[in-house]
């Protein structure tokens, strides 16, 4: 036998209650990283590389406001816009649902080539969407989703527009970091309303990363004083601010995640009282067969830490194995996309719960560390 | 016997406070016990003979007076080398066993060599050489569920053994077993004095477990009287 040995012995001695308390702490753990995994999936938007050289520019009042479609032409004249297209979001219902998980925005095919540069058509033909003005260019999770192919139609009733689209599938596009969209002709927009002057919003690429800023403030500053003012910003911006619509999400999380934190290092003190409370009596015995306080400490430490630890291994792993294998997205309906628990998320659950494992020896191990042997000694088991 | 007391008390006093009350445990002892005596500490309840065992044995500070144990004063110890001290020169037996339910009797004996630079076959000679003084090598792998009250205390004694001390003491270690295993016990005790050349102080009411040492002192309202 050596140290570790005894360690796992008496850590052990309680079968019933050492499960109870791993397999406390390894749900906390898990609803802790999946709180912390929900919260970055609704805070952060994914990013890429040719997300941060797209800018999006909307009406100053409101994102619900149009703008003018006679700024286009003042826009293209803008030094750093390589390309820019309207772009419209439709918010129609697909099919029969009653929540469609997928946006669909209306946007100039011939333009918008220029601007998501990162996506690939991986079936049908992109110049055939363009050639047709009832057709769409459909993102490939939409398709697979819907088990659709290139040709079927895809029907969606207006919520936002007093209309419905009818649309067939040209192409479907694959290697964006949202394969979900659906896009279609902003004419069909301008005819049904009988107002081609309006659109959603301005949808750019700009030439680099460099001159995003001065694109954004020269883009703000061309309609400053006019009927339609608009708020120029990034890719990333722009998605934040629809992210911030979800409410303090932050917020919630955090007071949540507290909970359990409190949760969990309820149990695990509890836990660790109760056991080395039944063993005062052979901690003082240990006492007065040499072990020194230090020693008896380090012992209550390792305990506490091992229960944590191995409730936070499988609590952690648990987790990250559960929400890779489920399919988020279709269960969400396509609400979360990614869902994925990350390094820093699995590290951060893991020192909660060292941490927690910590702090609950350092009550009993502190008790053990005042007693006096003969007072442990009286202790009746 | 040895001119030179193995364990030397003078003028030893404890006084416990008890809410506004203080009770004096020990009032003034002094004894001398020299090497290879069995000492039976006796008297009632209340006497002070556990208390005068424990502060010998370095588990409890005296109020006043000296210990001296093969020439050290126990009292100028810290906790740490007190701890030390125990762990290499005392021995103790306890009236209820005091095992680790969750070790084998081999582990149990194992206990205080954990706390030595000794390996791992080393200390399994120490511990099968324990356990076999106590005739108990065939139950080295029984937990003590596993093993009479008798058998329980004989690990006990094994454990006391097993790093060698001069000194072991016993708190009523007969306290809990029948008279068959109490004699077992008692003899074992008694041949460490006289054969291992150990020193054993024992607390008992027992006259019977008494006159197995080689001398008895009686306590009574925290003095010798005899």
């Amino acid at each position: 036998m050596n140290i570790l040995t005894f360690i796992a012995k008496n850590a052990l001695r309680n079968r019933r209650r050492v499960i109870l308390t791993v397999s406390s702490v390894a749900v906390s753990c898990g609803v802790l990283v999946t709180l912390q995994t929900l919260q970055r999936e609704l805070t952060i938007p994914p990013e890429s590389e040719a997300a941060s050289l797209r800018v999006i520019a909307r009406n100053k009042v409101s994102i619900a406001q149009p703008l003018p479609a006679r700024q286009l032409g003042v826009i293209e004249r803008i030094p750093g816009i390589v390309a820019v297209s309207p772009f419209t979001y439709f918010g129609g219902l697909y099919a029969e649902e009653k929540a469609t998980g997928f946006a669909q925005f209306g946007v100039d095919p011939e333009r918008f080539r220029g601007i998501m540069v990162e996506g690939r058509v991986v079936q049908g033909a992109y110049d055939d969407w363009v050639a047709d003005r009832n057709s769409c260019m459909v993102g490939a999770d939409t398709l697979d989703r819907y088990k659709l192919r290139v040709g079927d139609h895809m029907r969606f009733t207006g919520t936002f527009y007093p209309m419905d689209l009818d649309l067939r599938i040209a192409a479907v596009f694959q290697g964006t970091v949202d394969d979900r969209g659906v896009f279609f002709h902003h004419k069909l927009l301008d005819d049904a309303m009988d107002n081609g002057g309006a659109v959603g919003t301005w949808y750019m690429r700009v030439e680099s990363a460099a001159v995003a800023p001065q694109v954004i403030a020269a883009i703000d500053r061309a309609f400053e004083n006019s009927s339609a003012e608009v708020r120029a910003e990034t890719e990333r911006a722009f998605q934040m601010s629809f992210m911030s619509m979800l409410g303090d999400v932050k917020s919630l999380t955090l007071s949540v995640s507290s909970v359990v934190v409190f949760t969990l290092m309820l149990v695990t003190v509890s836990t660790m009282s109760m056991a080395i409370r039944e063993r005062f009596r052979e901690l003082a015995v240990l006492k007065a067969l040499g072990f020194r306080r230090h020693e008896l400490f380090s012992f209550i430490l390792a305990e506490s830490f091992g229960l944590a630890g191995a409730g936070a291994v499988l609590g952690i792993f648990g987790t990250w194995i559960f929400w890779s294998t489920v399919n988020l997205q279709k269960l969400t309906a396509g609400f979360l996309v990614y869902f994925e628990v990350t390094p820093r998320i699995m590290a951060m659950a893991g020192i909660v719960a060292a941490v927690l494992g910590i702090v609950s020896a350092m009550g009993p191990a502190l008790a053990v560390a005042r007693m006096s042997v003969v007072d442990g000694l009286k202790t009746i088991d | 016997m040895a001119a030179e007391p193995i364990v030397q008390v003078r003028e030893l006093s404890k006084i416990y406070r008890q809410g506004d009350l203080d009770v004096v445990a020990l009032n003034g002892v002094s004894i001398d016990i020299f090497p290879r005596e069995f000492v039976a500490l006796m008297g009632p309840s209340g006497s002070g003979k556990s208390t005068l065992l424990h502060i010998v044995a370095g588990i409890d500070r005296a109020t006043r007076g000296t210990v001296l144990v093969q020439g050290i004063d126990v009292a100028g110890l810290n906790e740490s080398q007190l701890a030390e001290w125990r762990n290499q020169n005392v021995g103790f037996v306890f009236q209820t066993f005091n095992l680790i339910p969750v070790l084998t009797a081999r582990e149990n004996v194992e206990l205080p060599l954990l706390l030595t630079r000794l390996n791992g076959s080393e200390r399994r000679r120490q511990v099968e050489t324990a356990l076999q003084l106590v005739g108990l090598a065939d139950r080295m792998h029984h937990r003590p569920d596993q093993l009479s009250g008798g058998q329980q205390q004989r690990v006990a004694i094994a454990r006391a053994l097993v790093t060698d001390p001069a000194l072991v003491v016993a708190d009523e270690p007969t306290g809990n077993l029948d008279a068959k295993s109490a004699a077992d016990v008692l003899s074992i005790l008694q041949a460490l004095s006289r054969d291992s050349g150990k020193t054993v102080i024992m607390v008992t009411h027992d006259p019977k477990a008494a006159a197995y040492g080689t001398r008895s002192l009686h306590l009574e309202k925290g003095e010798i009287v005899a």
